[in-house]
């Protein structure tokens, strides 16, 4: 999931190094693992969570090295906090990342998502393999709130707080995208799936415009902030999709992840779409992307192999490190105003 | 997704590039005994424990300090051996950050406890803060929560009153004990009221028995303390009754490719060693049985247990409620319930569950097991199975996106995704067992990865004879065994010298009747009143066969039906969480009675109370 965050984000572990006219607005941060084939109880031979781009392009760990990092959400009040879902749960620091807390107990665990609300960031939403929790409390405490959710079928992959407005939630979950609009108090089903949703995203430039893409039933789109959706024709729905971004700089411009398709990409709104694969690794498959807001450059990760970036949108591709990685999240956030 | 079985290869490995003797593993086979006297079975017992200690604590060399790893130093602090070149070689170890997560934690915890009183105190501190420092990953499984929250648990015990910056988890002493009691008591409560979730395991039987031993020894709170030893008496008396002369036999929600032909090979057959002395411990004692030896002497195995493990009547039948682990999506229900059905005979045991996919991978639903005098490379089994793989029933139980799942399944389990693998549950399976009768009917939807059934028949079979009335007739030590496939097949020659039964074809099954070789004046008895049984059978529009079996039951299985035996349907919600000769528990209860002959046991979850009692 690209998600940027409409935020300040971690504080003094960030390069404030906003320079006049040309500089980027953006810190590009990856949850990544690194450690090629890791599973539980395995050695950890390298460095492997967050990674903070830098001004040379290249990547540096940050924070915890753990290798099940999936996703990041920043309060956008205080650059020092942000919050993580991890296989051990969701993972906190209010220091910039001096010291952690594991938020939630042990009865939440492999959280795939999580998201502040930027309109009430107090309040802190939770993607779980069984539902959904909420922290009104900045992760203090997690009650659950799945009030209109099934008691199965509300497998929680992604979850997608509407920047516009305090408490509006879409959720994506096994069985279709739901809705809150009073801060998870009750949600309803606005698209049912045959499988999980695996992204939701709003468009940066457009609040009303959403996109998202799901494991079986293919891509969709809504004009009216989520409400109705619209199948999006051109994509194909046989194999899952896993990702979809906007391109900041260009309305037009939207792309979507796919281990089987690789890359797909549309420059005239969704009308017409084009496998851009050519330049990757050809034994690959691609597993996230994300677009830099400030560039229009086009971030793929290529699973277990290294990202790639184009400057054309995907017509051609170069290395850009991080070898052997596998990228779960590329999160572009506001640079720290100092 | 998880390491254990990589990591006992590697222990062994180490164990096997070793010289020391292992006195038991290389010795003849025990043969099969009944200890009587409880002061030698103390002696022997101890004995045992003495000989891994000995034998883990000589790995370590003095002129090769990487030698001395966790488990040499656990071994050599249970010794009360070494304890200055223990602190100095963990001083050293901790300056890496470690690794292996709650892998890692639990070694720790068993040092930490040994070491108390021996090790430095800059290797305390260094421990001490490795558990600061080091962010060890909680696992996806319950026998990972085992070991985590109750490596947890003690830690915070050991370690009182320290504020929340002193611990990885960012959570005080008093917040990470509370977290882990929960857990620990919620996880008791789940299995003692429907059954554990990873049940029977024959590796994973380490992982749940540590933990449960460690609570019972080191635990401040004497609740905690209580619930440990309870607990390990309760799997313990699971694992007794699911045993042949010390091999586990029957369904287990995982095993792994090698221990489902070679029944001995791996940590289930360390504990029938140290706790029952009936088999021949593992190479390099199981891997992680230092790590339950190093605490053993702690632990009393009842009498009870022991003669359900030793001393059996010839004929036993025993019905257990188990549970899958959660599933996260494409199911209705989060755990789904499993009936598993033992029975036990001298010579040989029948044990299974209803298929169906129980557990992501490595489910083993049903089979047949001789005895043998030495089980050590015996492939003593018999079974069929639909070698079922699909992205969309390990979603079922892992939270992975679907393209990169199957092939991080298949690097850690190989055989996961083969079509002549031995190992795995199916959603086309069902199975249906009658005292030595198993009837296994194969529903296949067109259009499956593998459309095909699987039999294994053993090397170690003689008379192995395809007879014409469509029945498979064999021995394996002293049981014979009658097998017929319901659909045409062919063989395929394995590489281990086994056979594969491979019948392509969609509406398929297995019927198997085992008895005693003793029950018939010859081979040609036994075949002629296998034939003599009276069977139908139809294989549309679904399999379904009405068999009278040996036992004089009358038995109607039909796909997606429960059974009927003797006109009666199978009621399922009335299977108890334990009935038979040895266990007893009713579902939700938290109770379980322990039989065996004058013996009792009742482990009371509600009161935590242990009652003993002799029936004159």
């Amino acid at each position: 999931m690209t998600k940027i965050k409409m935020s300040l984000l971690l504080g003094s572990l960030l390069t404030a190094t906003a320079l006049a006219g040309t500089a980027p607005k953006h810190d590009l941060l990856l949850c990544a693992a690194i450690n090629k084939n890791y599973v539980i109880g395995s050695k950890i031979v390298t460095q492997n969570g967050i990674f903070q781009r830098g001004s040379d392009g290249s990547f540096q760990h940050i924070g915890l090295n753990f290798p099940s990092i999936l996703n990041l959400s920043a309060d956008p009040r205080d650059p020092r906090v942000f919050y993580l879902a991890t296989l051990n749960g969701c993972v906190f620091t209010k220091d910039g990342g001096q010291t952690w807390r594991i938020g939630t107990s042990w009865d939440m665990t492999e959280p795939k998502d999580v998201c502040v609300d930027p309109n009430a960031p107090d309040n802190i939403y939770l993607a779980l393999p069984d539902g959904i929790a909420v922290s009104p409390d900045r992760g203090a405490t997690w009650p659950r709130r799945e009030n209109g959710l099934p008691n199965r079928g509300k497998y929680t992959q992604t979850i997608e707080v509407d920047r516009t407005t305090a408490g509006r939630v879409l959720a994506g979950c096994e069985s279709g995208i739901y809705l809150t609009e009073d801060g998870a108090q009750s949600w309803h089903r606005l698209l049912p799936t045959k499988a999980a949703v695996d992204d939701i995203e709003q468009s940066p430039l457009d609040p009303q415009l959403w996109l998202t893409v799901t494991q079986s039933d293919g891509a969709h789109l809504s004009h009216d902030g989520g409400r109705t959706w619209q199948k999006i024709p051109g994509v194909p729905a046989d194999e899952a999709l896993y990702n979809v971004a906007f391109d900041a700089t260009n309305p037009q411009r939207w792309a979507i992840a796919s281990w089987h398709y690789g890359v797909l990409t549309t420059e005239d709104g969704g009308h017409t779409w084009t496998a851009r694969n050519a330049g990757l690794p050809a034994d690959g498959h691609v597993f996230k992307l994300g677009i830099d807001p400030d560039t229009g450059r086009l971030y793929v990760s290529v699973y277990q192999n290294a990202i790639h970036v184009s400057d054309d949108f995907g017509r051609t591709w170069r290395a850009a490190g991080l070898e052997g990685s596998s990228v779960y999240n590329f999160v572009f956030v506001p640079k720290t105003a100092k | 997704m998880k390491l254990f079985p990589r990591c006992i290869a590697a222990f062994c490995a180490l164990a096997g590039a070793s010289v020391v003797a292992q006195p038991s593993f290389t010795a003849p086979s025990p043969q099969p005994r009944i200890v009587e006297r409880a002061d030698q079975r103390q002696s022997e017992y101890l004995a045992r424990i003495n000989e891994v200690l000995v034998w883990r604590a000589s790995l370590a060399h003095a002129s090769r300090p990487e030698s001395l790893g966790y488990a040499e130093i656990a071994a050599k602090l249970a010794l009360r051996q070494d304890a200055a070149r223990c602190s100095q070689r963990l001083v050293a170890l901790l300056r890496e950050p470690p690794n292996g997560d709650m892998f890692w934690m639990f070694p720790m915890v068993c040092i930490s406890f040994l070491g108390r009183d021996q090790l430095s105190a800059e290797a305390q501190a260094a421990i001490r803060a490795a558990w600061r420092s080091y962010f060890p990953s909680r696992g996806d499984t319950e026998n990972h929560w085992a070991m985590y929250y109750t490596s947890l648990y003690l830690m915070s015990e050991l370690y009182p009153n320290e504020p929340a910056g002193s611990w990885y988890s960012g959570k005080s002493s008093a917040e990470n004990l509370a977290e882990s009691l929960d857990y620990l008591v919620s996880w008791m409560d789940l299995t003692t009221s429907i059954g554990q979730g990873e049940y029977n395991c024959t590796q994973y039987i380490g992982e749940y028995t540590i933990p449960m031993l460690y609570l019972a020894t080191w635990a401040h709170d004497p609740a905690m303390r209580q619930r440990g030893r309870m607990m390990l008496d309760w799997l313990l008396a699971e694992y007794s009754e699911n045993t042949l002369d010390g091999l586990s036999i029957g369904a287990h929600a995982r095993t792994d490719d090698t221990q489902v032909l070679e029944k001995w090979n791996g940590l289930s057959s360390f504990y029938s060693w140290l706790l029952f002395d009936n088999c021949p411990p593992p190479d390099g004692y199981g891997g992680w049985g230092v790590f339950f030896a190093a605490v053993a002497t702690n632990y009393d195995l009842p009498e009870v247990i022991y003669r359900i493990g030793t001393d059996r009547p010839d004929a036993a039948l025993q019905r257990d409620l188990k549970r899958t682990r959660n599933r996260w999506r494409n199911s209705p229900v989060r755990r789904a319930p499993v009936y598993k059905t033992t029975y036990l005979k001298h010579d040989y045991a029948v044990g299974s569950d209803q298929g169906g996919l129980n557990q992501p991978s490595q489910l083993h639903s049903w089979d047949v097991t001789w005895a043998v005098p030495d089980p050590r490379s015996r492939h003593n089994t018999m079974f069929s199975l639909q070698p079922y793989s699909a992205v969309a029933a390990l979603q079922m139980y892992y939270t992975e996106l679907p393209g990169n799942l199957l092939p991080a399944v298949v690097r850690t389990r190989p055989s996961y995704d083969s079509p002549d693998k031995f190992l795995g549950g199916s959603p086309y399976e069902q199975v249906f067992q009658d005292l030595d009768t198993v009837v296994a009917l194969y529903n296949i939807t067109p259009g499956t990865r593998f459309p095909h059934v699987n039999g294994f028949f053993s090397r170690e079979l003689v008379q192995l004879t395809e007879d014409p009335s469509g029945w498979i007739f064999a021995q394996g030590g002293r049981c014979y065994l009658a097998y017929r496939p319901l659909a045409p097949f062919e063989w395929i020659p394995t590489t281990q010298g086994d056979r594969r039964l491979y019948s392509p074809h969609l509406q398929n099954g297995t019927i198997l009747q085992a008895a005693s070789a003793a029950e018939f004046s010859d081979f040609g008895a036994f075949q002629r009143a296998i034939r003599a049984l009276p069977l139908t059978m139809q294989m549309e529009p679904v399999p379904s066969v009405a068999l009278h079996t040996l036992r004089g039951t009358e038995l109607v299985c039909t796909y997606g039906q429960p059974p009927i035996v003797n006109g009666r349907v199978v009621d399922y919600a009335a299977w108890k969480l334990f009935e038979g000769p040895f266990l007893n528990a009713a579902r939700d209860s938290h109770r379980l009675t322990i039989t065996h002959g004058h013996l009792k046991r009742v482990l009371d979850f509600n009161t935590l109370t242990v009652s003993d009692s002799v029936t004159p």
